[in-house]
């Protein structure tokens, strides 16, 4: 009885009532084949082409890829943050308050805000460059809080890290301007991950 | 408007707090124990100290008629505490649950009570005649996660539970012998224990940290931690709902609900500040206004008449003079609302509320 770690037993393993699938809280979604998600990038290059980035963007944000491969997910993220960084600083808070007020707006936003946190977490983790966006592998930005402290890193770290992570940072701190830290919040609890 | 009445308790987190009926008595979990106070003059003077549980108080409710008071804990026990002569008397329920329990309330024709647990079992309490007991039923399936709120249906039959599963159910509770057969309502009209009148959950998913049927029981809102709130309106029994409007806030989320009228919400949480929510099926649901809005709070008022030792005081502490007040929070509550309860008013038309937090504070606010 005294010996082993007994704090450390899984007695939860032990009950047979116990079993809790997966499923039950992430949604399933239909799978979404990688030659949907291309067409969709090269329609939103189009648009940028023709200097229509906001039409780019909700164009993106409105055509989630939920149910695509990590291969399909990785292409949309691309898409997106090449988007992001062909907007003009001058032009975030605009465009952000028009998708806001938008229907459905705050769900756009807070798809926005999981491509943003997927950005900075394959920014920091990743050596391998994303397609379409100037990614430099210095694995040595800053940024490891979730919640709190966004307001205040919402600039440009110091650290010459080139141009992806602060227009990523740039364009945190202003969704969460228009969006409040709800936004955060929901990219925790959202089980259709992007 | 009239002002908030604001008493600080303790410098220790209030994990929830209950009011009797005449508003003179107010419970509050402190710890492992529970504290009673008794209005005096302004503020609350100690009474009285239920001590009979040995881990954290998770949850306490006064029975507005009888005046028992029931309290559930992480020992994973259940005490109801009855008045007599030689103070208060508790008695232990059979809960049999393997882990914490995290929500007590009676119903509202207090012959029964409900506790959530983390053991991904309701146990619904009653009291038995022969043995002279309180015994308990396990509202079991189809929970898999730890309960985090209850609330009774008007008619003490449903009950509403969230969960850490990001689900809202409902759930019959009907205990034979106990019980009268109900009403039929929009939830259902046979109603044997155990029934599951609903079950909901919002797109962007998380916990459910509160749930609250209207005053007229037809409609269910609960709050999530997604910053959400989500209003259910069912149709009729194994129909899907009329409408579920679910509002996504800027704010962070909330941990606690009431309904002041049928089209008035009021939520409050980690921000700190209670927010109103109105609207109806028809209208949809958006949030109004802020109560004790931080927004438009001036940092004005006690400052400006101590300014010099202020200044004075500033300079020594952080070699400046403008005393930029960054330790405080420019809302009452200085750390996150944990329970907000109905104070005055009846049910369907609540014209102030209480809520304790994290901060030890208990205040007394107006609705509008």
């Amino acid at each position: 009885m005294a010996t082993g770690n007994w704090r450390l037993i899984d007695v939860d393993a032990l009950d047979p009532e116990n079993a809790f699938p997966a499923e039950l809280l992430t949604p399933q979604f239909a799978p979404v084949p990688l030659a949907d998600i291309q067409a969709l990038a090269n329609h939103c290059r189009q648009s940028l082409q023709r200097g229509e980035q906001e039409e780019a963007l909700l164009t993106a944000l409105k055509n989630v890829p939920y149910g695509g491969d990590d291969q399909g997910k990785e292409l949309h993220l691309a898409t997106i943050l090449e988007i992001l960084s062909s907007i003009k600083q001058a032009e975030m808070t605009p465009i952000l308050a028009r998708i806001y007020s938008s229907p459905n707006g705050t769900e756009l936003l807070d798809a926005l805000m999981k491509y943003l946190y997927k950005g900075m977490a394959r920014h920091n983790a990743s050596n391998n460059g994303t397609p379409g966006v100037s990614v430099h592998a210095t694995g040595a930005s800053s940024v490891s809080g979730f919640g709190g402290a966004t307001r205040e890193f919402g600039v440009a770290p110091s650290r010459g890290d080139g141009g992806g992570m602060s227009v990523l940072l740039s364009w945190h701190e202003k969704v969460v301007d228009v969006a409040g830290t709800g936004a955060i919040v929901r990219v925790m609890t959202d089980r259709r991950t992007v | 408007m009239s002002v908030p009445e604001v008493n600080l308790l303790f410098h220790e987190p209030i994990a929830d707090h209950s009011f009797s009926a005449d508003r003179n008595l107010l419970a509050v979990a402190r710890d492992s124990r529970v504290q009673l106070y008794a209005r005096s003059g302004n503020g609350f003077a100690l009474q009285d100290e239920l001590a009979g549980h040995d881990k954290t108080v998770t949850s306490v409710d006064i029975a507005p008629q009888s005046g028992k008071i029931v309290t559930c804990s992480q020992d994973r026990n259940a005490l109801v505490w009855e008045p007599s002569p030689t103070g208060w008397k508790p008695t232990l329920v059979l809960l049999r649950i393997n882990r914490a329990a995290t929500h007590v309330r009676w119903s509202p024709d207090e012959t029964k009570f409900a506790v959530g647990s983390g053991a991904r079992v309701i146990a619904v309490c009653y009291f038995e005649e022969e043995n002279d007991w309180w015994v308990s039923k396990h509202l079991k399936k189809p929970l898999r996660t730890t309960v985090l709120s209850l609330n009774w249906h008007p008619n003490s039959v449903l009950l509403a539970a969230g969960s850490a599963d990001a689900h809202a159910r409902v759930f019959s509770a009907f205990i034979k012998g106990v019980d009268q057969r109900p009403e039929p309502t929009v939830w259902g009209e046979r109603l044997p224990f155990n029934t599951v009148c609903g079950e909901f959950s919002n797109s962007s998913g998380g916990w459910v940290h509160s749930v609250a049927f209207s005053p007229s029981g037809n409609a269910l809102a609960y709050a999530a931690h997604d910053s959400s709130i989500t209003v259910v309106y069912p149709s009729a029994p194994e129909q899907p709902p009329l409408s579920v409007v679910s509002i996504t806030t800027q704010m962070l989320p909330f941990t606690s609900l009431i309904w002041a009228r049928e089209d008035q919400i009021i939520a409050a949480g980690h921000d700190c500040h209670p927010v109103v929510f109105q609207g109806d099926m028809n209208g949809g649901w958006t949030q109004a206004y802020s109560i004790d809005d931080p927004a438009q709070r001036q940092d004005s008022g006690e400052g400006a008449e101590s300014s010099a030792l202020n200044m004075f005081r500033q300079m020594d502490l952080k070699g400046r003079t403008t005393s930029v007040d960054d330790t405080n929070l420019k809302t009452i509550h200085q750390n996150t609302i944990s329970t907000i309860r109905p104070y005055q008013g009846e049910p369907g038309n609540v014209s102030k509320f209480s809520s304790t937090g994290v901060d030890g504070r208990i205040v007394i606010f107006p609705v509008a």
